[in-house]
């Protein structure tokens, strides 16, 4: 174990240089400036003010006010009696929207008939903030609606309830999803387990692209610097050397991938679904076990094992660095294939020949391994489990069967073009 | 004497190219033997085998009578290499480059004797990247040479280095043997070879050519030195 914790410590120090520390603080800072800037944009669409040009005795203006009012919204009125001066007083106030309410306003609302206000939305650019601010201004006109309708239907009709008019149909959604019949809505449901499932490939993926990148790059610099002759004539065992190369690329792996993952947390905090969501899926009973997280775990443990002993395999060809990144690709792709499929289609809807292809790559399991866990279908995990430990075995025999021979020096890997 | 090295028909293929031709040889106990010849001679091919880096393809390979091809890791335990153009971890400083060595020894002693060896100085606590060419060569020969194995074989020890720290490196080669170690030596320098070695093995085309002292070559070839021997022998 000496020897063993020897070549974990050399791996991890000559993996983690000062371009590598550089580049995550990079990523950290990105991430959480981009996070401060879409932050700033949904505060500012709080930011809003409204100039009124009054041209109106209006009894309705108190609802306007006091629905602004609601909504954080602050509200100035111009002295102006007409739209030009109106528009420059508004401009002049820092107001985002000017509202014009024509003469007669009040009186056409009280007879319940159509009335037309102007609606002058002030825009300093072409941003996401500017959008919101006519998003408000539509609610409150629609909270405005509401309300006179609401106050005609109480005075005219007194014993009828207003909503009850306004929306004589109301709905009761169900959703039956493999034996289980569950209320709500499909798509609001499809969206939590979406928003539950979600985060896990993501960083299934995370983990496996960095340990697997880190480990080809050992290799890579091991030939390139010309010492892997050197640790391979050492006393020690060709095993321990793949164990501590994919120990010591998967602790840095690891790490960047927690640096990586706050980071675009901090960046998707305002994109987030609420805290009742994941309440409301513990209610219909569609959460992950105990029982479950560690199945996860075991899944996610063997994924990064399979793309380590994949990635050591590669390596074993690679002649230097840039060869050695090179070889990634194809890692990287069949990667990219069980992620993106996972999160757009479900695996076991896909034609029998496609899903055998897709369910022989050893990292669509745990990418799926999450959503089963949700329904308590722990069938394909433990296949899953099954089917890795296998694919595990057999890339671990031939990594220790390639490094117990002259290949590892000796391997090359080549295209040659016909002349 | 106990033989070091016992070369036995040793023959080397890369698919269809043939690098070592059956070449047979012995190193005894305690004597600098060295393995001169041209450029893809077959000496590194040679010098990897018996460091069990590659696989014999016929003939065999016995070092302290442990066949290369069944033994390795007990012979592993007793043999020090240095490749000819071998590097040092960049992200390391020497000296931890020194202590990650000797983490597979169990004496501690050795990166003491390491930091003598190299002489390196204050310089030895700086990252390897900022080492030059003749910096890392010392610092991969006191690798080498400070666990005191019983067989060391170096390709090209000196290659980079400057007169005096070849000089150096030489006098301390000469030291290790009378510590008890065998060395089997490559290099191109002729006076280096004649400095250091008992024996001499050339080697040209796969095939070894001439073995003997020095003094036996020179006398055969009736010159006086062992580059002209090489001329004669190998040109």
């Amino acid at each position: 174990m000496k020897h063993f914790y020897n070549i974990v410590k050399k791996e991890v120090a000559e993996l983690v240089t000062k371009q590598l520390i550089i580049s995550l603080v990079f990523m950290v800072l990105f991430f959480v400036s981009m996070g401060k800037i879409t932050k700033s944009v949904e505060e500012g669409s709080k930011e809003i003010r409204i100039s009124i040009l009054n041209l109106d005795v209006n009894p309705y203006l108190q609802n306007i006010l006091s629905i602004a009012n609601k909504q954080g919204i602050q509200i100035d009125f111009v002295e102006s009696k007409d739209v030009k001066s109106a528009i420059k007083e508004a401009r002049e106030q820092k107001s985002n929207i000017l509202l014009v309410l024509p003469d007669g306003f009040s009186t056409k609302v009280g007879k319940m008939e159509k009335v037309e206000i102007e609606i002058y939305s002030i825009m300093n650019g072409l941003s996401m903030q500017e959008a919101i601010s006519s998003k408000v201004i539509e609610s409150i006109i629609e909270t405005l609606n509401n309300s006179i309708t609401t106050s005609f239907i109480q005075k005219e009709m007194p014993d009828k309830k207003p909503e009850d008019i306004l929306n004589p149909i109301h709905t009761k959604n169900f959703v039956i999803l493999k034996e289980k019949t569950i209320p709500g809505d499909a798509g609001v449901l499809s969206a939590l387990v979406m928003s539950q499932s979600m985060m896990i490939p993501l960083v299934i993926m995370m983990v496996i692209m960095y340990t697997g990148m880190l480990v080809m790059t050992s290799m890579g610099t091991e030939k390139e610097n010309k010492t892997l002759e050197t640790l391979l004539t050492l006393p020690v065992k060709r095993e321990y050397i793949i164990a501590g190369k994919m120990v010591g690329s998967a602790v840095v792996g690891f790490l960047m991938t927690v640096i990586y993952m706050v980071g675009f947390k901090y960046y998707m905090s305002p994109f987030t679904s609420s805290p009742e969501m994941s309440t409301s899926l513990k209610d219909l009973g569609l959460f992950i076990t105990p029982f479950g997280y560690v199945l996860l775990g075991i899944s996610l443990f063997l994924a990064i094992i399979a793309a380590l002993s994949m990635c050591i395999i590669l390596g074993v060809f690679a002649q230097d660095t840039k060869s050695a990144m090179t070889m990634t690709y194809p890692i990287m792709l069949v990667v990219f294939i069980p992620f993106f499929l996972s999160m757009f289609k479900d695996i076991e809807t896909l034609p029998l020949s496609l899903r055998i292809l897709v369910y022989a790559i050893p990292f669509t399991h745990p990418m799926i391994a999450s959503k089963s866990l949700i329904f308590h279908d722990y069938r394909m995990v433990l296949f899953g489990i099954a089917y890795m430990i296998v694919f595990v075995v057999i890339a671990m025999w031939i990594a220790v069967r390639l490094f117990n021979t002259d290949k590892v020096l000796t391997a090359k890997f080549s295209v040659k073009w016909k002349k | 004497m106990e033989q070091a090295i016992e070369v036995n028909n040793l023959v080397k293929s890369y698919g269809k190219i043939e690098a070592v031709k059956g070449i047979s040889f012995n190193v005894q106990t305690g004597e600098i033997f060295g393995l001169i010849g041209p450029n893809g001679a077959g000496k590194t091919t040679s010098l990897r085998i018996i460091s069990t880096l590659l696989q014999v393809t016929s003939g065999s390979v016995k070092v302290f009578g442990c066949d290369v091809s069944k033994k390795a890791p007990e012979i592993r335990k007793m043999i020090s290499y240095l490749p000819e153009e071998a590097g040092a971890y960049k992200n390391l400083s020497g000296k931890a480059y020194l202590e990650f060595i000797a983490g597979f020894y169990s004496d501690n002693t050795m990166i003491k004797k390491g930091m003598e060896i190299a002489q390196l100085g204050e310089r030895i606590k700086d990252k390897v990247s900022t080492y030059s060419k003749g910096m890392t060569r010392k610092l991969l020969v006191a690798r080498a040479l400070m666990m005191s194995p019983k067989l060391a074989i170096l390709d090209e020890p000196t290659s980079g280095l400057d007169v005096v720290n070849s000089k150096g490196i030489r006098e301390i080669i000469k030291d290790f043997v009378k510590s008890g170690t065998t060395i089997l030596l490559s290099s191109h320098n002729m006076l280096e070879i004649e400095f250091l070695c008992d024996r001499i093995a050339l080697i040209n085309n796969g095939m070894i050519v001439e073995t003997g002292t020095p003094q036996e070559l020179k006398a055969k070839h009736n010159v006086n030195n062992i580059e002209e021997v090489f001329l004669k022998a190998i040109v």
